[in-house]
């Protein structure tokens, strides 16, 4: 191993990182009206006054934030729960941890047809309820999907956040349970209070750490919205596709600066995760590890 | 972080970017080998030049053709029809790709934003709303139909659906593809009805409550859809000319926009929600959820039938005052790297011979006109069988209404998506 090496291990993360932030910049830059391919010259903040003031987009916003939040914390607290029944049952390794690697890797579109094959009105649930005779028609059988509720977004993310919450934290946790964990159950601490009051507080840099991630993707992500949601008020991303196709190209410093809101909310989740976390880190303590 | 890593880090990220910058700048001046005096070329390629010549420089060259992939169909008749005629008679290889016209949009946007003067689409599979946003951003290349011996000798110049494409001047900016309509389908085993008109499909929704619905807007078919509903309430003729202002269409079509309200009260899900694409529609009609589905495809019925989707008791039907058709067009990019090439292939596409193909294997009505066939070609025409559960022709095209102009149809999605979803 060179001296070098790691600056060349890093460069295909550079070359793609410099990429995406060319794009996002671009992106900026044409929110604020400037697409000289269009013919668009003028700089203005114009477009994103409109949108702040449109009341579609506002809708949007909101519901885009209720299905983050919802989906995220419910994720989290049942993400905890399978992290703690696989490290208590001794499953941090092997086939379990192949399956929850599965549930990862597939697509949310996949997801979306899962959902939509199992939980519409005609979908397997409603079949099966009905044939045995629970419901009298098949339209009895509860709408899930599609709903101003936009129940069926959440559960589809909850079903691909649980497991992703439970890979990014079991590894930390399972640590903590074997030193730490073990050591506090020795001096005669009960199991739940060496999970509630050892485990669970030293397994939360990386449990937040997970919350951030899912919290900013299901904010940010289109497929889910878009396949299982209300026609209107329509998800944020969503929204921001229905900008972009737009027929009129000179349309598009709406998307942009759609995007670049979409993109200032991020942030600020990021913004308040450091800030809260800030506050309870202790130096050299194990967080650092993640 | 000390002074010697933040320079490492610097250079990696400077070397990253050179890498970048040099792919980009490599991009453009490399070219296929053997292309070297194609550029050239291409580059300042005239139109006006002898159509001889054009077939001359177009040998041995590849088109890419750029538009919707979703139909298997069109695929397979491009790939196994299209593309052999044209290897066969004028040496070019036709490459299908399938992408959205919204993506083939934005990449040409893209494209220019870059000032790529050697993009990677040759022709695009295009109409309506985007020729006109694709036109007015100086995407297209043009004019050019007239330059197609087959213009004159197949087409019908004086056509409306020639002249314009969804109200907007063509002026020789895309030549005509495929000719399509908006039908609806029902089964006559679930529901004997087929509603003539807007009042009759107002009861037939009453009747079958919660069964019937359309896509979401701005999805194409469930915009069609909802046009051919507007066309009927408040006819057709006073959008031609009308100006492209939201105040201005939302008080033409108000009584429409009053009937889709009240229409969504017996719809699936009491209209709160629409289904977002065709594609669901269909599936739902498929499988008994819904009573009735449209298409713009005039012919999906025998299709279907023929593949065993549908059963032999589904029919087409359509509104006694007509249902909206349009034609859909074939353009040329402006930084396309074949255009002569690209002329060769449209002028082989709107002779008779690949618009019978096109007809024979996916019902797609031709853009030829019939009165300047030769009775050979007629014959081939006449002899397609077109299959059960449809319209004929002339019935189709007898009530056929025109399409809204290009710059109102997207005022109307919008409209339709603050003023009659759920409520």
């Amino acid at each position: 191993m060179n001296k070098k090496t790691p600056y060349i291990l890093i460069m295909p993360i550079v070359l793609l990182g410099v990429i995406f932030i060319f794009g996002v910049v671009n992106g900026i830059i044409q929110s604020f009206g400037y697409i000289p391919a269009f013919n668009l010259v003028n700089v203005t903040l114009s477009y994103y006054k409109e949108i702040l003031s449109d009341p579609t987009f506002l809708d949007s916003l909101k519901v885009s934030l209720q299905i983050s939040v919802i989906s995220s914390v419910l994720a989290a607290i049942l993400g905890i729960i399978l992290t703690a029944a696989l490290v208590y049952t001794g499953h941090t390794e092997g086939r379990v941890l192949q399956v929850i690697k599965l549930a990862i890797i597939i697509p949310h579109t996949i997801v979306a047809l899962f959902s939509i094959s199992i939980l519409s009105q005609n979908g397997l649930l409603a079949r099966v309820f009905y044939r045995s005779g629970l419901i009298n028609t098949q339209r009895g059988f509860p709408l899930l999907l599609y709903t101003k509720n936009n129940l069926g977004i959440i559960l589809g993310y909850i079903w691909k956040e649980v497991p992703f919450v439970a890979y990014f934290s079991l590894a930390l946790m399972s640590g903590i349970n074997n030193t730490l964990g073990e050591a506090s159950e020795n001096l005669g601490a009960s199991k739940l209070k060496t999970f509630l009051y050892i485990i669970l507080p030293l397994s939360m840099p990386a449990i937040r750490k997970a919350f951030l991630i899912i919290l900013t993707f299901s904010f940010g992500a289109y497929d889910l919205p878009f396949l299982l949601g209300a026609t209107v008020p329509k998800a944020l991303p969503v929204q921001a596709h229905i900008e972009y196709i737009h027929p009129n190209l000179r349309h598009r410093p709406y998307t942009m600066a759609i995007n670049g809101l979409i993109l200032a909310v991020t942030w600020a989740m990021a913004g308040i995760y450091y800030l809260v976390t800030k506050k309870g880190r202790v130096k050299g303590d194990i967080h650092e590890e993640f | 972080m000390n002074s010697k890593r933040f320079i490492s880090l610097l250079s990696t990220i400077i070397i990253a970017l050179l890498l970048i910058t040099g792919c980009g700048r490599e991009g453009s001046i490399s070219k296929p080998p053997g292309d070297n005096g194609m550029e050239a070329v291409s580059q300042g390629f005239n139109p006006d030049t002898d159509f001889d010549q054009i077939l001359e420089e177009a040998k041995g060259n590849t088109v890419n053709f750029y538009g919707w992939g979703g139909d298997e169909d069109r695929n397979k008749w491009l790939r196994q029809t299209v593309a052999p005629i044209l290897k066969e008679k004028y040496d070019i290889t036709l490459e299908v790709v399938g992408m959205d016209i919204d993506d083939i949009l934005a990449k040409l946007a893209g494209e220019k934003q870059a000032g790529l003067e050697q993009g990677t689409i040759d022709m695009i599979w295009i109409n309506g709303e985007n020729f006109y946003s694709a036109k007015e951003n100086d995407l297209l290349f043009g004019p050019f139909i007239e330059k197609l011996p087959n213009f004159e000798k197949y087409i019908d110049s004086e056509d409306e659906e020639i002249k314009y494409d969804f109200g907007f001047p063509i002026e020789g900016y895309e030549a005509p593809y495929g000719r399509a309509q908006m039908v609806f389908i029902n089964d006559s085993a679930i529901t004997g009805e087929t509603p003539r008109n807007t009042d009759e499909f107002m009861e037939y929704c009453k009747k079958y409550e919660g069964k019937v619905t359309y896509p979401a807007l701005p999805d194409f078919t469930g915009s069609a859809f909802v046009r051919t509903l507007i066309h009927d309430i408040v006819g057709h003729e006073q959008f031609s000319d009308m100006e492209a202002d939201k105040e201005v269409v939302k008080k033409a079509i108000e009584p429409a926009l009053e009937y889709l309200r009240e229409l969504n009260k017996y719809l699936w899900n009491q209209g709160k929600t629409f289904p977002a694409t065709s594609g669901e529609v269909d599936n739902m009609f498929e499988d008994g959820e819904l009573v009735m589905t449209m298409s713009y495809g005039s012919y999906s019925v025998a299709v279907g039938k023929e593949k065993g989707i549908y059963s032999n008791t589904v029919r087409t039907f359509i509104f006694d005052r007509g249902t909206v058709g349009n034609t859909n067009y074939i353009a040329i990019a402006k930084n396309s790297p074949n255009k002569a090439a690209a002329m060769v292939a449209i002028n082989a596409i709107i002779s008779a011979e690949i618009q019978a193909t096109q007809f024979e294997e996916l019902r797609t009505l031709p853009i030829v006109s019939y009165d300047k066939l030769t009775d050979e070609e007629k014959a081939r025409f006449d002899n397609v069988d077109m299959g059960e559960g449809v319209l004929p022709q002339d019935e189709l095209l007898d009530k056929r209404l025109p399409e809204m102009p290009a710059n109102i149809v997207p005022i109307v999605e919008e409209i339709w998506l603050e003023e009659v979803v759920g409520k």
